[in-house]
Order: C-alpha cells, then sequence, then structure tokens
C-alpha cells in the first residue's frame, strides 16, 4: 500500500496558513479512513481534520504549535515500513507585508547608474529631429529605430526597405514625410526607378555619416494665410523629387552662375553642311550635340569641373557622363548621354535622340538616368536669354543655353550680325574657383568658335 | 421595389423568423399592442397573438431571465429593451447567466437581446449610450451592430437562429434615414464579417453603426484631394472579422479607428492593440482613433454635437495621415 | 437574536399529522433521500473539505434536508427544478449520480461542470435541474421563463424554484415573482427561510415578518409551513404544483427552519447564539421524522441502521471512483465558450 500524505488544507478562499493546535493520535498508532487525526486554527475557523487514509500513522512532521502553509505535508500515514519523510519548512513568522519590504531594500543596489547606450529613440512621428546627431554606426542597417540620421521612417518603410535590399541612408535626407519622415511612397518610387538617390560614400573613416544632409531640418514654411478661393492639389511623386532636389541642391552647393557669349557661326555652318548626311545615317542634326561636344572636351582639360565633394574629399571622375535636360509636361528629367569623350559628333547626336526620344514616351530606364558627371539644360528653348540653373546633385557644375540670336557684334572694329548664345555655368563654389569656372568656359568658348567647318 | 427603411428591415427580419419557427417570440415593454416604442413591432399582436408578441411589466432583469428560462426550454425568444441604454437593468442575467451557460453544464442560451443604442437624436445620457463594451468584454456573448436595413434585416435573422445569446444593437439614429432595396429571398448576414463599403488605397477607416455615414461624407470630400479612403463596416463586435481588418491595413497601411462611443474601453483600443500586434511592419503611420469624448452623452444641441464624431474630424484627421 | 425572540408560532407548533399522508414507498423515500442528502453533506463539509480533498468554497444545507426532499419527490420527469445551493436532496431525487455530485465537489472532468464550475452550481438538462449562479435569485426570472414557455406551449408541467430569505431581498426575486404573478405560469417558489444570510440575521434582511408576507403584495398566495417536518412540505408543495399543473398560477411556500451549519465550511457561525442551534437541534427533521415512521411502525430502529449502512456504503464506492477521476486538462479553459457544433 502506497503512503498517503496528509496535507494542511485551506479553510477558506482567503486562507494560506493554518497552526496545528492538537495531534490526536501519536507516531506508530493505527488510525481509519475519516477518523479524527489532528486539530488545526486558521484566521477562520478552528477545525478537527479526519485523516484521509486508513493505516498507521507513520510519520508526523510538523508540531503542535507549529504554522505552516496550506498544503504542506503534515503527516504520513502508511503501513509503518517506509522510511521517515523529510520535516517540511516553517512558514516564515514575518508577514507578507514585511517581507515585501525586505526585498524592495535590496533592489537599488542592482540598479544602474550608467546612462543608456542606445541612441535616443523618437516616440512621437511628428517631434522634429534636433539636439546633437547621435553617434551610429555607419553600419547599422537602416531598418534600426531612428537609423542613421534622415532616415526616420515607418515599420511598413523599413519593411520594404528590408524587403529589397535598400539601405533606407541611401534616401536620407530625401524623405517626404513630415519632417523629412520617409515615407512609402518615397521607398517605392526609389526602388522603382532603381534608385534616384546617390549611395552616400560608405567608406568614409569619420563616425558621422557623410551627407549633404544638414543636422537639422528646416522648420516648415509659415501656415499659408491666402483670403480667396483656392484649390488644393496634391503634388505628383515626380514633382515632389523635383521640388525636394532644387532645394537640397542649393542648400548643398556653393552656387555661383557665371555667363559667357558665344559666338555660334561656325557650329551653324558645320550643322549645315553635315545634316544631310547624318540624316542618311537616321540622325536628326540639331546644334546641342556640339555643345555637349565642346562641354565634354572642356571637361577632359578641367576635371574638377566632372567632379563631386564628398564631405572633405573632392571625388574626380573618369567617365564623362553627361545629362541632358529634358522639359516634360509632368516636370523635368535628366537622360544621361554615357562616355561622351569615346563618341564623335554623330555618335553623340543619336545619343541625344534616342534618349530624348525616350524621355518623351516614359521608356527611361533607371541606368539612363544615374551616374551623371555634368549635365546641360537648355533654357534657351523657349526663348530665354540667359538662365541661373540650378546643380544636379551630386554634380559640381551645370551649363544652361540660352537661346541663339542674331545680334550685331563688333567684330575687328566692325559691325556684323552674328547667331550669338550666351551659355551659363553654375558652379559650385566649394571645389570650383571662378577663375577655374571662367577658363572652363572659355574652352568650350572656343571649342565652339574654332569648330572646323 | 419599394425602398426599406433600417426599422422595417428589422421588422421584416423578425416576422420572417416568426413565420417560419413558432419556438420565436418577442418579449418586452411595450411591444404588442402598442407595436414598440419604435414600431419595430408593430402588427404583430395581431398576427401572433398575445404568446408570441409578450407585453411585460418594466423588468429588464425578469425580461431577460424569463428569455433565458423559455431558452432553456428550446424556445427562440427575442427581449426587446425599448432603449438599449436600460440593458444596465440586465446586466446580471446577461453576463452571469446567459453568458456563462454553455461553458458551465453546456446548456445554449439561443436568445436575442435587442434595443436601439446611439445618440445624435437629442436623446439626452439616458437614451443615447452605447453599451456595446460591456458585452464584447464578456466571453459567451455576442455582439452586433448593422448600419444598413439590408445587414439590419440578415443580422436579426442570423441572431435568432444563433445557439447562443447575441446582443443586437440597432442605431435609433438610422432607423428611418437609411433606406435601401432588398431583395425578397431569406437573406441572412453572418455574424463575425465585415463588409467593405467603400475600397480605396490610401487610409483604413474602421468602423460601425451611424459612423459608417460619417466615413463615407468624408470620403466623398476627401476624394477631391486626392486622398482615397477605404471604409470598413465592422458589422459584428464579437466575434468580429480580424482577417478582413488586417487585409485593409496590410493594403493601404494608415488606420483610423472611429466609433460613437466613448474613447477609453472603446472598441477602437482593442483593434488598436490587434493591429499594432499583428501588422506593426505593414504600418506607415499611427494608428489614429476618433471617437466620442469621456464623457455621459449630454442633451443641449451644441453640448451633443461637440460629443459626436464629425464628417470633419474624420477628414482632418485623414489629412494629418495621409501626410505622415 | 434571542431564543424569547423567536416567534411564538413556531415555538408552538407541534408535529401535527397532516391531512393526508403519501404512500407507505414514498415515505420511505424521503426517509431514504433525506438520509442520503445528510450523510453526503456531511462527509463534503466534514470530511473530503479539511482532508483538502476539496477546494474553494462548500455550502450544505444541513437541518435542511425536508425542504427539498419533500417538495420534489413527487416530481414529474418532465418537470423542471431550479435549485438554489442547500436543496442537495433535489439533485439526488431528479436523478444525478452520487460520483458525479462528488467529481464537481472534487473538480474532476467527470463532475457535472467538467471542472468549469465548483461545489453546488451544477445541473443536467437531462434531469431538468437547473444550474445557479451565485448572484442568488437571478433563478426567479429565469423559472418564471420557464413556466411561461410551458403555458406557450400548453404543456403540462411544472416548475419549482428554491432561494433563501436572503434572495427575496434582491431585485430580481421581486421582478420574477411579479412577472410570474402577471403570466399566471406554472411555477412554485419555495423559500428556505433558514433565517441567516451568512451573518445576516433575518431582522436585518426584511421588515416583514415571513417571506410569503410578500405574496399578497404581488398577488399569487402564499403559505408557510414547518420547513423541518417533511410531510408538510410534501403537503404543502403538492398542494401547489397541482394548483399550477392545472393553470391555476404560482404559489410561494415558505420553509421555517434553521441553518446548522456555518454559511460555508469555513464558516464557524460564532455569531449565532448557542442557545438557537440547541433549540434547533431537538426539532432536526431527519430525528423528527424517524420518530414519526418508527411510531407508525412503517420501518423499525434496526431498519433504519440498515438504511444507514446502505447509505454509507454507496457513498463510499462513490467517493473511492470520484477521488480518482482525473482533472480537466488545462486547455479545456478554452472550451465551450461558444457553440462548436455537436
Amino acid at each position: 500500500m502506497a503512503d498517503t500524505k496528509v496535507i494542511m488544507p485551506q479553510m477558506g478562499e482567503s486562507i494560506f496558513e493554518g497552526t496545528i493546535t492538537k495531534w490526536l493520535k501519536k507516531k506508530g498508532d493505527k488510525i481509519q479512513r475519516d477518523e479524527p487525526l489532528f486539530e488545526i486554527s486558521t484566521d477562520k475557523i478552528d477545525s478537527e481534520i479526519p485523516s484521509p487514509a486508513s493505516g498507521v500513522v507513520q510519520d508526523i512532521l510538523v508540531k503542535e504549535g507549529q504554522t505552516v502553509q496550506i498544503n504542506t505535508v503534515v503527516a504520513v500515514i502508511g503501513d509503518g515500513t517506509s522510511t521517515p519523510a523529510e520535516a517540511p519548512k516553517e512558514a516564515p513568522k514575518e508577514t507578507r507585508k514585511e517581507a515585501a519590504k525586505e526585498t524592495a531594500k535590496e533592489a537599488p543596489k542592482a540598479s544602474p547608474t550608467e546612462p543608456p547606450k542606445e541612441a535616443p529613440k523618437e516616440v512621437k512621428g511628428t517631434a522634429p529631429i534636433d539636439g546633437p546627431v547621435p553617434e551610429t554606426d555607419e553600419e547599422e542597417e537602416g531598418g534600426e529605430e531612428g537609423g542613421p540620421e534622415g532616415t526616420r521612417s515607418s515599420p511598413l518603410v523599413r519593411r520594404i526597405a528590408k524587403e529589397h535590399g535598400v539601405d533606407l541612408s541611401a534616401l536620407a535626407g530625401k524623405g517626404t514625410g513630415i519632417n523629412g519622415r520617409i515615407t512609402k511612397r518615397d521607398i517605392l518610387s526609389y526602388v522603382e526607378q532603381g534608385g534616384t538617390a546617390e549611395k552616400p560614400a560608405a567608406k568614409a573613416p569619420a563616425a558621422r555619416p557623410a551627407a549633404p544632409v544638414p543636422a537639422a531640418a528646416p522648420p516648415p514654411p509659415p501656415a499659408m494665410k491666402f483670403a480667396g478661393e483656392v484649390e488644393r492639389v496634391p503634388m505628383t511623386q515626380m514633382r515632389k523629387s523635383i521640388a525636394e532636389h532644387m532645394v537640397m541642391s542649393r542648400r548643398t552647393s556653393a552656387h555661383v552662375t557665371t555667363f559667357f557669349e558665344v559666338d555660334c557661326s561656325r557650329i551653324m555652318k558645320a550643322r549645315e553642311n553635315s545634316r544631310a548626311e547624318f540624316e542618311r545615317s537616321g540622325v536628326k542634326l540639331t546644334v546641342t550635340p556640339f555643345f555637349v561636344q565642346a562641354a565634354a572636351n572642356a571637361l577632359k582639360k578641367f576635371p574638377i569641373v566632372n567632379s563631386s565633394v564628398d564631405g572633405d574629399t573632392i571625388v574626380y571622375k573618369r567617365p564623362v557622363n553627361i545629362g541632358i535636360a529634358v522639359s516634360l509636361e509632368t516636370g523635368l528629367i535628366v537622360p544621361v548621354v554615357k562616355n561622351v569623350d569615346q563618341k564623335n559628333l554623330l555618335g553623340i547626336a543619336n545619343a541625344i535622340n534616342d534618349v530624348g526620344e525616350r524621355a518623351r514616351n516614359k521608356k527611361l530606364t533607371p541606368d539612363d538616368v544615374k551616374d551623371g558627371t555634368f549635365t546641360i539644360t537648355n533654357p534657351g528653348q523657349y526663348g530665354a536669354l540667359i538662365g541661373t540653373p540650378i546643380i544636379n546633385q551630386p554634380q559640381v557644375a551645370i551649363m544652361g543655353m540660352g537661346a541663339i540670336k542674331k545680334r550685331a557684334v563688333v567684330i575687328d572694329d566692325a559691325i556684323a550680325i552674328r547667331p550669338m548664345i550666351i551659355l551659363s555655368l553654375s558652379f559650385d563654389h566649394r571645389v570650383i574657383d571662378g577663375a577655374v569656372a571662367d577658363q572652363f568656359m572659355a574652352e568650350v568658348q572656343k571649342q565652339l568658335e574654332n569648330w572646323p567647318v | 421595389m419599394a425602398l426599406t427603411t433600417y426599422v422595417e428591415a428589422i421588422r421584416q427580419g423578425i416576422w420572417e423568423e416568426m413565420e417560419k419557427d413558432e419556438r420565436v417570440f418577442v418579449l418586452g415593454e411595450d411591444v404588442g399592442i402598442y407595436g414598440g416604442a419604435f414600431k419595430v413591432t408593430a402588427g404583430m399582436l395581431e398576427k401572433f397573438g398575445e404568446w408570441r408578441i409578450i407585453d411585460t411589466p418594466i423588468s429588464e432583469s425578469a425580461i431577460v431571465g424569463a428569455a433565458i428560462g423559455a431558452a432553456l426550454m428550446g424556445m427562440r425568444p427575442i427581449a426587446e429593451m425599448q432603449f438599449a441604454d436600460f440593458i444596465s437593468c440586465a446586466f446580471d442575467q446577461i453576463t452571469n447567466f446567459a453568458a456563462k451557460c454553455r461553458y458551465r453544464w453546456g446548456a445554449g442560451v439561443p436568445i436575442v437581446v435587442r434595443g436601439p443604442s446611439g445618440g445624435g437624436v437629442h436623446g439626452g445620457p439616458f437614451h443615447s449610450q452605447n453599451p456595446e463594451m460591456y458585452f464584447v468584454h464578456t466571453p459567451g456573448l455576442k455582439v452586433v451592430c448593422p448600419s444598413t436595413a439590408y445587414d439590419a434585416k440578415g443580422l436579426i435573422k442570423a441572431a435568432i437562429r444563433d445557439p447562443d445569446p447575441v446582443i443586437y444593437f440597432e442605431h435609433k439614429f438610422l432607423y428611418r434615414r437609411v433606406k435601401e432595396e432588398l431583395p425578397t429571398d431569406d437573406l441572412v448576414v453572418p455574424i463575425g464579417k465585415a463588409s467593405i463599403r467603400r475600397p480605396g488605397t490610401d487610409i483604413s477607416v474602421l468602423t460601425y453603426g451611424a459612423m459608417v455615414y460619417n466615413a463615407l461624407d468624408a470620403a466623398k470630400e476627401l476624394e477631391r484631394e486626392g486622398i482615397d479612403l477605404e471604409v470598413v463596416d465592422l458589422r459584428s463586435l464579437l466575434p468580429f472579422d480580424k482577417e478582413t481588418i488586417l487585409e485593409s491595413v496590410k493594403k493601404t497601411n494608415k488606420v483610423i479607428l472611429l466609433h460613437e462611443d466613448t474613447r477609453i474601453g472603446g472598441f477602437a483600443g482593442e483593434l488598436a492593440a490587434i493591429i499594432s500586434d499583428e501588422a506593426f511592419e505593414y504600418l506607415d503611420g499611427p494608428i489614429r482613433r476618433i471617437t466620442a469624448p469621456d464623457t455621459p452623452v449630454p442633451y443641449s444641441p451644441p453640448l451633443e454635437e461637440f460629443f459626436l464624431p464629425k464628417v470633419s474630424d474624420i477628414v482632418n484627421v485623414a489629412r494629418e495621415l495621409y501626410a505622415y | 437574536m434571542n431564543v424569547k425572540d423567536i416567534n411564538p408560532e413556531i415555538l408552538a407548533r407541534q408535529v401535527v399529522p397532516p391531512t393526508r399522508l403519501p404512500p407507505d414507498q414514498t415515505l420511505l423515500d424521503l426517509l431514504y433521500y433525506m438520509k442520503l442528502t445528510r450523510e453526503l453533506e456531511f462527509r463534503i463539509e466534514r470530511k473530503l473539505y479539511r482532508q483538502g480533498k476539496i477546494v474553494g468554497g462548500v455550502y450544505v444545507g444541513r437541518g435542511q434536508e425536508a425542504i427539498a426532499v419533500g417538495s420534489c419527490i413527487n416530481l414529474r420527469a418532465d418537470d423542471v427544478v431550479c435549485p438554489s445551493h442547500r436543496d442537495m436532496g433535489a439533485f439526488l431525487i431528479r436523478g444525478m449520480s452520487l460520483r458525479t455530485i462528488l467529481a464537481q465537489y472534487m473538480a474532476r472532468k467527470t463532475g457535472a461542470t467538467r471542472g468549469k464550475d465548483g461545489n453546488m452550481h451544477m445541473g443536467d438538462l437531462k434531469h431538468n435541474l437547473i444550474p445557479f449562479v451565485s448572484m442568488l435569485a437571478d433563478n426567479v426570472p429565469v423559472a418564471a421563463g420557464i413556466g411561461l414557455s410551458f403555458k406557450m406551449r400548453g404543456q403540462d408541467r411544472v416548475a419549482l424554484c428554491f432561494f433563501g430569505d436572503g434572495a427575496t431581498s434582491r431585485g430580481d426575486w421581486h421582478e420574477g415573482v411579479n412577472m410570474a404573478s402577471v403570466f399566471k405560469v406554472p411555477v412554485v417558489f419555495i423559500c428556505n427561510n433558514n433565517q441567516y444570510a451568512y451573518s445576516t440575521p433575518l431582522e436585518r434582511q426584511m421588515a416583514v415578518e415571513n417571506v410569503a408576507d410578500r405574496a399578497e403584495a404581488y398577488g399569487l398566495p402564499g403559505e408557510i409551513v414547518d420547513g423541518n417536518d417533511v410531510l408538510a412540505v410534501w403537503d404543502a408543495a403538492t398542494r401547489a404544483i397541482e394548483r399550477a399543473r392545472s393553470g391555476q398560477g404560482p404559489t410561494l411556500i415558505e420553509c421555517k427552519t434553521f441553518r446548522m451549519t456555518g454559511h460555508s465550511a469555513h464558516d464557524d457561525a460564532g455569531y449565532v447564539p448557542a442557545e438557537l442551534f440547541e433549540f434547533w437541534e431537538e426539532r432536526d427533521p431527519i430525528n423528527k421524522f424517524e420518530r414519526f415512521l418508527k411510531e407508525r411502525g412503517i420501518i423499525t430502529a434496526s431498519g433504519i441502521e440498515d438504511l444507514q449502512k446502505r447509505i454509507n456504503r454507496e457513498i463510499d464506492e462513490a467517493i473511492q471512483i470520484a477521488e480518482k477521476d482525473p482533472f480537466p486538462d488545462p486547455e479545456d479553459c478554452l472550451k465551450d465558450v461558444y457553440y462548436e457544433g455537436e
């Protein structure tokens, strides 16, 4: 027969302990099931407790006067042959409240005194980015909360970025959400376009993220007050991107613009001469390829104009990839003609036509719009005399072509009628000084005014 | 086919079930001779007799208790609370007796407890409440809140046929304002399924009851700004359609939780926790709630107007959330 | 409360032979069920609970056995009983097994509620027993509804509804009795007035002398009987059941008795004056009835001993089986909140 444990019963729902007041049997006594075995006292009631089994009182484990918790084994009923059981611990004399005080006193030792190491976390999405830039690990994935500076986003955006293997710092500062937050639209269009934003150089030694993005986002402009009927139209994605890029470029580069007046008579003649021949090859010849080739030649002579700025470093680029700004109904796009310096005029003309065509038909690939090193834009197409274009980041210069107009000019002290153009060069004075810019443009002018006809 | 009002749809639903199933009967105050305070049971006494449309004393607890007893004996009672506000008098019978019978001893209690809830009718604190959450918080009960005439009819039928106790809140503001053409066949709307009233791509508005119409009005206005709301009518609060809710959130990535009930302890809190728990990586913005403030429903018109969520509230929050 | 303050009517009452008697077999059945109730509750309260084999609460109806037994003994199988916590006899008479009852108390899977609820919160539609809830008097409107359904369907079934003196203070009691009376439903309301609701004596519970006094306020007949006289209870209940069955509506029967234990097993009722226990001990319903039967020659002393032995054996066997029954699986917690199909 197996031994039966006799337990301290729970006499009432809130009772958790009981005191043995009297044993009615002693060790070795025979006992019947249900026969009174001992008496107890609790907060609610004093009671006589019957034996749960018949047999012999084998062990009495709790003495009279002792208080134990409910369900404690107080005795064992056996057939008299098994080994004695271990006596249980007495219930702690102190009340629960005192016990709690004890543990509370011990707690302060464990509390840390160092400030938390993690970067401060943004709690609300609308608080502006303020204060010192947190030290973040360059390798840190853009998915971390807060993340590299300028990459505030949402769980959704981080997930999409992760899925497409996009480092959110690539969109740093390009977020269109409140206070520069990267939105779903931003990440999706980035992914769609294969990433129009240049990735910042990952090898920069400084712990601070190298970016053309300032530490603090500018405060939002004051709310517009207008007393009159308005129609609110949300911006398209393209317009948003352009808007963002323009202000960002202005913030980034030290824009200066220089103007050169160029005599186009030789290139006009050259164009006349070659037009028929080009058309036989299926290429329509405009004046643009001439300017592109002249620029390319000048860029080879003045490589600083074909570079980028990365923090304290100037990044000189080998290829000469010239972007030609195309004006579409929906906005501006800059397809790039790659390796202009390795093409002849026909090749350049062909390439320009091709990307221009594809830009207008929305058939450009992500490759077509990236890796430009210099940009040419044409404010003159609608008649403007000169322009002051904004640099296409991360390049350091952009050339604008005014309208070609016949003008009276003085040559050898005589007045002649010549087709003239005013070329403007906006350049980044961080790395290109005025003298260099002017020398560059002088070279462009020389190329154009001495074109072989 | 004539347009059927929301209240008429409920009446039809009850009538049809009573014709079909002799176990179904209605008990409540003024339901017989008077045809019900809102005429939901008009004409039924004449048609079905005094033992199936039973006028009771003012005893909400006994009305529900008696319904429970009859249901245990195999009947299908519909207990009417003249105003849903009075359901508090029967709280004990509903939450301790009806809700726990099946769990405790395997006996189903197929009762329907129904009444008009909601404000906007100058009813004051005791004729305008939204008491749904006391019962959503009680396992063993089911809670439904239809917003269209079609759903009102379909859900009352489903409730009557359900083997468990169903609390059916009909929104009094919608009684005669909402009309639609109803099909003639036996239409039953399943309990526990939501309905997408307006599909959209930018923001999910999860709501129920009269607020569905505020959401739709807001959607029309926001359409002009290029903000496309998806309006999801929950229809059932217990059980609720988690699948449809999460699907919508995953599609639009931005959520507005809208209800006429007060804020703390309102259903929006429950949904916000679930969405945050199960769709965190689909959120492109914080979960926003639009609810009544934590006060009793006031009487004076400017106070009540302040109290009830407005179309402009929805429009403003949607704009903010869209731009986030 | 002083012995002197007790209603003189009760003091003066003798065992009055009722105007009619049930047949001899019924008399023996009455004795069996009362003694079975007494012994079962004794084992539950004084043994199993104190051995830690029952946890939570235990509420017995010691001294009040005559009320449930006397009123339920002649019910039909299709009649319905809504008992309260001191009506163990009702469960036994309606056919709930000792093993099921004990397993219920010991929280086993084989108990009446499969461990979902404890002690007297049990029932089974098979036996037409409706489990009550702790909100006492909730069963009164439910009983009214049950009676209403009989009436609606033209059935001559009857419902019995049990409650104590304390329960009659609750709103639901009044709403339920009122509604039952308004609709004239076939329900017999039986009040076990054992004069204490936990520690609250009767005069703190109500300002009227008798619970039955309330019947007039609701327009139904009320009757007072000696709750310790099983034949008086049987007589009054039988008449009331017949009234109900014949469509004459509900009756309220108040059974005067005394609670011979604490409110629960962990209450020693120290607030009850010892003289009251002594007074009512002399009026123990089982002792009274045994004397009566012996005088009438319906049973002998040794017959009573044999009956007790039989009862002990039945209970011993049931305990042995029930205490080996399994506890419910932890995940059973999640089952049966809603209809889950057949």
